[in-house]
């Protein structure tokens, strides 16, 4: 038989994790954007 | 005084724009959540008849508000788009989906994990969980179709369609209580009052505040990048690489 604690753990814990898993995918996602932008730029500068 | 809205649709100004709201709505989120724990796991009184377990509601009620909202918020963006042909506002639908999707996941997560001990189950095919579930697979739809095509554009005419036809989900996950007999309880919180304690009730709308916060919040960092991955090649972008 489990405990309260592990119920109430296993909610707050996961939902904390999502939302920091969404907080790093947000990062990750810009900082792939302005990479991406860079690297345009930079081919057409050889070009 | 007139406001020209036209001005806030273009994807350059609205790229400012959200740049300098997104951290306030981050911190009001921050504050509102913080209080909402405390007043849920210290301040709110053990209920009779569920214990502690009962908790676990300060954080599903708010999430699965929050998965019902936004995908409202969604498909009138999608709609808009459709109608309008506005770029900004297919942007702001693809900005909110997988935010939508990751509080609807944490309806159903939660949800199951206050399910075991009270109903002695942590998945039960009930009308309400099932309309829950499809809610997910109408988001995950979304962002694989929003997706699919080459075009961005295609991608989000499509994607607004599926996001419209989906809103049929919302009055049925809503009455679903009503319509079937269902494990799931009926509304604790209405228009017309309620029968919580006041620090149960107080929890629970400080973490919707926080959710809520929070969601615009990541929208609108999430859109910037979906900006700066449209316009990547006009000047005003390159110019914020530099």
């Amino acid at each position: 038989m489990r405990t309260a604690q592990f119920y109430l753990w296993m909610s707050y814990g996961v939902t904390a994790l999502a939302l920091v898993a969404e907080l790093l995918a947000l990062r990750w996602r810009r900082s792939r954007a302005m990479k991406r932008v860079e690297e345009e730029r930079d081919l057409e500068a050889q070009d | 005084m007139t406001m020209n809205w036209f001005y806030f649709a273009s994807p350059s100004t609205f790229y400012r724009l959200a740049g300098r709201m997104a951290p306030a709505f981050f911190a009001l989120a921050a504050v509102l959540g913080i209080a909402g724990v405390y007043v849920g796991l210290v301040q709110a009184p053990t209920d009779a008849q569920q214990g502690e377990v009962y908790r676990i509601m300060f954080i599903h009620v708010p999430a699965a508000w929050m998965s019902m909202w936004i995908y409202f918020i969604m498909a009138c963006y999608g709609g808009v788009s459709l109608v309008f042909n506005t770029r900004l506002a297919a942007m702001m639908a693809r900005a909110l989906a997988p935010t939508g999707a990751m509080f609807t996941f944490v309806a159903l997560w939660t949800g199951s994990f206050w399910g075991r001990p009270t109903w002695g189950a942590y998945w039960v095919w009930d009308a309400r969980l099932t309309s829950e579930l499809v809610l997910l697979f109408l988001y995950f739809g979304f962002i694989a179709l929003a997706n699919a095509f080459e075009e961005p554009r295609r991608g989000d005419r499509a994607a607004a369609l599926l996001a419209l036809i989906g809103l049929v989900n919302l009055p049925i996950i809503y009455f679903s209580v009503k319509w079937w007999n269902t494990l799931h309880q009926g509304s604790s919180v209405s228009f017309k009052g309620t029968s919580m304690h006041v620090m149960m009730l107080a929890s629970m709308l400080l973490m919707a505040l926080s959710f809520w916060m929070y969601s615009i919040g990541a929208s609108l960092v999430r859109v910037r990048s979906i900006i700066v991955e449209r316009e990547s090649r006009t000047h005003w972008v390159r110019g914020l690489a530099a």
